[in-house]
Order: C-alpha cells, then structure tokens, then sequence
C-alpha cells in the first residue's frame, strides 16, 4: 500500500548532542508569540521531511516568534521556522532555522531542547494595527513579517494550538528529533492576516521552503511553561510503527 | 433502532482512474445489498481535497446512482456544505429535489460547514462567517422547496424571485440534519428542528447527557422547515464477524487506517484560530490531547461496533438505551477490507443482529 511520507535520507539530517534535563520547568510569563502559517508547494515539503513523517496537506510552512519580557536568561527574543508534518496522527512541526538575541536562551533553548539556534537581532513588536516580527538587522533583514486586519478571539476559540516543534538532535549516538513540550495559559489572542516583505530563504534555513498562500497569523499574550524533553522521534520509523519513544531517564 | 451505512469513499494511492473507479463501485455494490437486506439509509459525505480521506466531492451523483440500484433505502447527504464559496443554496434545493424525484421520495437532507482548511481554504470561503451561513442556508432551503415562487434578500444569500424547479416529492419536504461534531452542535439542530446526525466517535455515557438536552430543547423548536425532524443518528464503525477477536483486531485496524488518512488533513482548529471553530472535528476524536504524545493511550470509545454478533447486540443495546434513533456505520475505510470481507460483513449483521431491534420504533425522550 502507497503511503505518503517524507523522503529525505536519514543520513541528510545531522544534530547537535541534546542534554536531557529532569529539572525544574521553566515558566515564562507575559510573552508575545507571533504565529504564522503558510502554504508551500507538497513537493518541496516532502523532500525535505524524513520517511518517519508524514507531511500536512496541504503543505504548511510556520514561522514562529517568541518576545519573552523576563527569564532567569533575562528578556530573549526568539524565533524559528518549520515545516508542517505529522507523527502518526498528531501534528508537528520540522525545525529548520532558529534565530535568537539572547546567547544564555540561545545555549539552553540549544542545549534542552535542540533548537539549532542562530545568534541574531529578533524584533517581536505589537502596534495598534499589526504586530511584526523581524529576523536580522534593520539594514539587511532575512524575515520581516507583519500581522494586519488583526481580531480578537474570544470564548472557546480564544487558543492557539501551536504544533510541537521537532529538532534534530543527537541523543546516545543516535540522529532523532527532540521534541519540544510546552504548556501555554492564554491571556489575549488576535488573528489576522499575515504578510512577509522579506523572507531570505537561504539565510533563514532552507532555500527552496519558500512560503506561497497565507493561512493564518496569531499575535497572542501567554504564559509558557517549559517541560523537560520527553519524546524522540526515529528519523526512518513511523511512529506508528514504534519510531516515538520515551527518552530513558 | 435503524441501520444505515456511511459512505466516505476514501481512496488508495496511487490515484488511478482504475482505483478509483473500484472505490465507488465497490461501495455502490454495499449499498445495493444493505437495500436488499433492510438496511434504512444510505449517507454520503461531501468533501473536497482530502487525499486518500475522501474522494466524495459529488455526493448527489454517488446517492442518484444508489438510487437507481435500490428500491427502499433512504438517500442521506452526510452532508450538503453551506458555504457560499462552495454552494449555492439554491443548487442544494435543486439537487435534493431532483434526487427525490429520481429515487421516488427517499432524500435526507443534512447540512453543515466543513472543518478543514483542505477545504474552506481552498474555496477561499470566509471561514469566520460559516455558521452564519450555514444558518441562512437551512432557513431558506425549504422555502425553495415548498413556495411555488421563491425570494429573498439576507446576508449571505440573495435572490430574486424565481420558481426554483424541480420541487421534492416528499410532502411537505425532505427531513432536514445538522451534522454534530462540535459539541454544541446538537443544541443548533434541536433549536432549529433538525435531526442531529452526529458524526464523532464518541463514548456512549459521555453522549448521553447530549442527547437529553437535545430531546429536551427539540421539544421546544421553531422548526426552520415545515416540520421537525426529531431523530438522532449517530456514525459508527462496524465490523461483524463470527469470530470476535478477529472482527476486533479488523476493526482496530479500520481505525488506525482511517486515522492516517484524516491526520494528514489541516483542521481549522489547527490552523486558524477562530470563536466558530473551537473544536476538533472528526479527527479531534481520534488526537486524544495533540499535544500530549505520550497520553495517546486512551481506550477507545465504548460504543464501536466491532465483534461477533452478540457483541454488537450487547453494544447497540447500550446506543438504542442512549436515545438513539439510528446506527449509521462506516464499514471499509480506504478498501482496507477485501469487498466480500464487507459483504459477508453486512449480511450477518443483517441475519445475526437486526433481529434484536425493532427497526419501526421511535424513540421517547428519556
């Protein structure tokens, strides 16, 4: 039977050794997210997903930013971009580019969680029509990103479900992908539409995940509670075949 | 208690002409034998873009072939999209009508709004305005059906007037549904005098407090069309074999297949943050927490029928106790099942467990 799954070799995907932490979770409060989805060609998405993935369709490309005001790091803003897929049924995100102005968030979010993290300027800002989020420097950006025509959402709706990211990270020897677990207790969400000016695919990752239609883009006010890593995700077994498992203590 | 079938026509890759065309007439062949057998009601989904999920974006065209192998079985939209990218009201009036001629009377009429970006993105609808739209839509339609000349002029549809032909044969009208997948739904169609045709998978005791608070409010209904449709259906799986830990395993196995397919799709929930879409759909029974890998262990729901036959009595037992009106079960989901495993399927059922229901019942509110 002919399913569909990524296609990218295992042996394409190199990460960086993951220190699996049992601390104490991380809480920050009050931090803006910007998150935004784009469409992009299925092609593209699944020649750079892993044969353990299936891709979203249709094919989603996100981009994610975080201004987090206070941290035991102090103020960080952070942002990343990945591709929509799926573990077995539940939707996830492919990590292929993170970008940070704060080196000790830089080192731990690195280090805990493995984001591959750029050091950058990430410029996360609300203003009374839009809130954007800018990677690099204001003379040569890679990423400017703007959110207009933005509504609140309230009621039920009045969440965003952000997909877990996925990084591929080392972990005993062996090439997985970590995944990012995170709680979030919503203070206020907008939505609007989003709209890149800027997107330097090459600096930003990847040079042929190139966003085409916009889908959605979300400005919201949370606090985000950091859990310990506790799944990995094989790069050539499904998890429905037994390729998620739980990290040994 | 009746029984009906669901028709999702979900396809394998690869996509051929060859394939395809074995989806439908292997589910045109299940609904010529449910008729055969006495089973109440054939329903089909409508949907666009769902790789492998559902290849059904013709369902009148799937129900008026039914039609014409069948005599008795009733003819369910499972549903009619009301969402002015995607429809008209007035091509549903005209559609359902014309099936209802063609099939001498037999159309059910359900509605809804779709759930997926796959879908209400790729129309470019207005995904904040559908269940106002759906709204208008289940208010005008049976006007088109039963005024001789039809206008009107509101906020997602307007017409002059016009004899809107042909009109159903059914007096005064086709019985009109909602499909339920948010919880709250329910209350939308009872308010309304609909019937409740819900489409989760859901755990019986957790329906049960749905059901009565429909009962109580239908009560009570200003009725959209010229009567009220007070009947709850429910989808469910069912897989029925002599051997229960076989039908068990076979049916484990339709849901994880049909899991895959509907994982690939982009639910709105999951990618447009909106007050009107709350909920997971379909698939938001299937993702115990989404973001929770580890919690995925969670039993399945109590009300699934698959087992030899007197575990589907036992089961449906429960379902008809529940408040039930009708069972409509999904029976293959992408021909995981070899077609006679199906047939075979349906005609024990039809000998082993219809016996133990009276299919001309109506249920009293509890």
């Amino acid at each position: 039977m002919e399913l569909l799954y990524g296609e990218r070799g295992a042996h394409d995907f190199s990460g960086d050794p993951l220190c699996v932490s049992h601390g104490d979770d991380l809480i920050l409060n009050d931090v803006s997210v910007i998150y935004s989805l784009y469409e992009l060609p299925m092609a593209v998405a699944r020649e750079r997903l892993p044969a353990s993935l299936h891709p979203s369709v249709p094919a989603v490309l996100g981009v994610t930013g975080w201004n987090a005001p206070d941290s035991t790091f102090g103020a960080f803003e952070f942002a990343y971009l990945g591709l929509a897929c799926r573990t077995g049924i539940k939707p996830r995100h492919l990590i292929y580019g993170a970008f940070c102005n704060n080196p000790k968030a830089a080192e731990f979010l690195s280090n805990n969680y493995g984001f591959s993290v750029q050091h950058a300027e990430v410029a996360i800002r609300e203003y009374y029509d839009r809130a954007t989020l800018q990677i690099g420097d204001a003379q040569a950006p890679l990423l400017t990103h703007a959110i207009t025509n933005m509504i609140p959402i309230v009621g039920a709706g009045a969440a965003v479900k952000y997909s877990p990211p996925l990084n591929v990270c080392t972990i005993e020897d062996q090439t997985v992908l970590a995944q990012f677990e995170a709680g979030y207790d919503f203070k206020k969400v907008m939505r609007g539409t989003p709209e890149l000016s800027v997107f330097e695919g090459e600096q930003l990752g990847d040079p042929w995940a190139m966003p085409t239609t916009p889908v959605s883009g979300t400005q919201a006010v949370c606090d985000i509670q950091l859990l310990p890593v506790r799944f990995k995700v094989d790069l050539e077994i499904p998890a429905e075949s037994g390729g998620a498992r739980k990290i040994s203590a | 208690m009746k029984f009906g079938l669901f028709y999702e026509l979900s396809t394998p890759r690869p996509f051929t002409a060859e394939n395809q065309a074995a989806v439908y007439e292997n589910a045109i062949e299940q609904a010529t034998l449910a008729d055969e057998l006495g089973f109440h009601s054939i329903w089909c989904v409508e949907h666009h873009f769902l790789e492998e999920y559902s290849h059904s974006s013709c369902p009148d065209m799937f129900l008026t072939a039914v039609a014409r192998a069948t005599k008795n079985v009733r003819l369910g939209f499972g549903i009619g999209t009301c969402v002015p990218a995607m429809h008209s009201p007035i091509r549903w009036a005209e559609k359902a009508a014309f099936l209802d001629l063609i099939s001498n009377g037999r159309v059910e009429f359900g509605t809804g709004r779709s759930s997926t970006w796959n879908e209400l993105g790729g129309f470019n609808a207005d995904v904040d305005n559908t269940k106002k739209s759906w709204d208008e839509y289940v208010r005008v339609i049976p006007g088109m059906w039963t005024e001789e000349r039809f206008s009107y002029s509101g906020t997602y549809f307007s017409m002059p007037e016009r004899n809107i032909l042909p009109k159903p044969l059914q007096e005064p009208h086709p019985p009109m549904w909602v499909a339920v997948t948010a919880p709250g739904t329910e209350f939308d169609a009872a308010d309304r005098g609909m019937g409740a045709l819900i489409l989760s998978i859901a755990d019986i005791d957790r329906n049960i407090p749905r059901f009565q608070e429909y009962r109580r409010r239908v009560a009570k209904a200003e009725p959209v069309g010229a009567f009220v449709n007070d009947q709850i259906a429910v989808a469910n799986w069912m897989y029925c074999h002599a051997d229960d830990t076989y039908a068990d395993k076979k049916g484990k196995e339709l849901i994880q297949t049909f899991g895959y397919m509907a994982g690939q799709t982009v639910e709105i929930s999951e990618a447009y943050p909106a007050s009107n879409y709350s909920a997971l759909g379909l698939l938001g029974s299937l993702r115990p927490d989404p973001n929770a890998p580890g919690d995925s262990k969670k039993p399945p729901a109590s009300g699934l029928c698959f087992g030899d036959p007197q575990h589907l009595v036992n089961t449906i037992k429960r379902w008809e106790e529940a408040g039930v009106d009708q069972l409509i079960f999904m029976v293959q989901a992408r021909e995981h099942l070899a077609q006679q495993d199906v047939l075979d399927s349906l005609k024990l059922f039809t000998k082993e467990v219809m016996p133990h229901f009276d299919r001309d019942a109506k249920v009293v509110a509890a």
